[in-house]
């Protein structure tokens, strides 16, 4: 019989539904803008700062930031480790959904 | 977490997904490709015309007018085919099936107006009018079909407008570059329209030519920063 999937097995970062979001949309992306990000998940730039910074911490995604012109400008991009994460609470969904069916 | 709140997991990460994926599938190198078309298109009508007045079409011989038709038919199915394969092996190589939400977004976004711009370029080329029917009715093609030089130099800012607002519906849905595109497109087609319609030759390869070379080269060198 399955082992039953415990809440530890989430992995606790990308578990929560904002930053989830975030890795989810550059998954798929090159790297995206600040702006971009916001308009796209329709997050404040306090909430889309404070989840961006908990993913640079657990290194599952690079911030940049740079100036255009005089503007700052701040661009993020999904590390290996982090779409390796992305990947395993994907897969850990399949198994709920599959156990479920 | 059970099954249902995983289902639904699933689901709100695949609508992000979605949104994002338009950006690794815009067709960077189609664009590069279609905008040297399109510029090599504009040499070769202004070489055809001796104008860069696209209205001038008029007073070409008859086998120059059908070329020039068909070499325009050419560059833009050619630019179809390209953007189409593009997308399918793009598509394919992120495991993404080629009816993807987010590729029916962008497609159901341009096709209505493109499809607007072809009737109206019938429509300007070809004068369609009553007597156009009456022609197949009484299946006598004698009657000749007037079209007016002015109504052949919207046929460009008409294009640029049209195509210009479908980029930017279909960019509704992801990032900022369709978008930009889209708008500067549909502005240029507003200022080729009201201010320089006798220069189509120009107009064409600065937005179709020139425009869609820097898009795409943006596009290629954006996604081949990307971290595989």
């Amino acid at each position: 019989m399955n082992d039953p999937i415990k809440p530890e097995d989430f992995d606790a970062v990308i578990h929560e539904r904002v930053r989830l979001s975030i890795v989810a949309a550059l998954a798929v992306s090159p790297q995206l803008s600040f702006a971009e990000l916001k308009s796209m998940l329709g997050l404040t730039d306090g909430n889309l700062s404070a989840h961006a910074r908990t993913l640079d911490e657990a290194g599952y995604i690079v911030i940049e930031k740079t100036f255009r012109g005089r503007k700052p400008y701040t661009e993020m991009r999904l590390t290996a480790k982090g779409r390796r994460a992305f990947e395993r609470y994907l897969a850990t969904l399949r198994q709920i959904v599959d156990r479920g069916a | 977490m059970n099954a249902s709140e995983a289902q639904t997991r699933m689901l709100e990460i695949q609508r992000i997904m979605e949104r994002a994926t338009l950006f690794t599938l815009l067709p960077g190198v189609p664009a590069i490709v279609g905008g040297l078309m399109v510029l090599a298109g504009c040499g070769v009508s202004y070489a055809m015309l001796r104008s860069l007045d696209f209205g001038d079409l008029l007073y070409v011989s008859a086998a120059q007018q059908v070329w020039f038709c068909v070499m325009w038919l050419a560059i833009g199915a050619a630019g179809v085919v390209l953007e189409v394969a593009y997308t399918g092996w793009a598509a394919a190589r992120q495991h993404l099936q080629p009816d993807n939400r987010a590729i029916r977004v962008a497609a159901f976004s341009l096709t209505p107006c493109v499809a607007v711009a072809v009737v109206l370029t019938a429509k300007f080329l070809l004068p369609i009018n009553a007597q156009v029917w009456q022609m197949f009715w009484t299946w006598n093609f004698n009657v000749p079909l007037m079209p007016k030089a002015e109504e052949i130099q919207y046929i460009v800012p008409i294009w640029m407008m049209l195509y210009g607002t479908g980029v930017y519906t279909a960019g509704l849905f992801s990032i900022r570059p369709p978008r930009v595109l889209g708008l500067t497109f549909l502005a240029a087609g507003i200022l080729a329209l009201l201010c320089f319609p006798q220069y189509g030759v120009v107009a064409a390869a600065l937005s179709f030519g020139l425009l869609h070379l820097v898009f795409g080269l943006y596009i290629v060198h954006k996604q081949r920063q990307m971290v595989i």
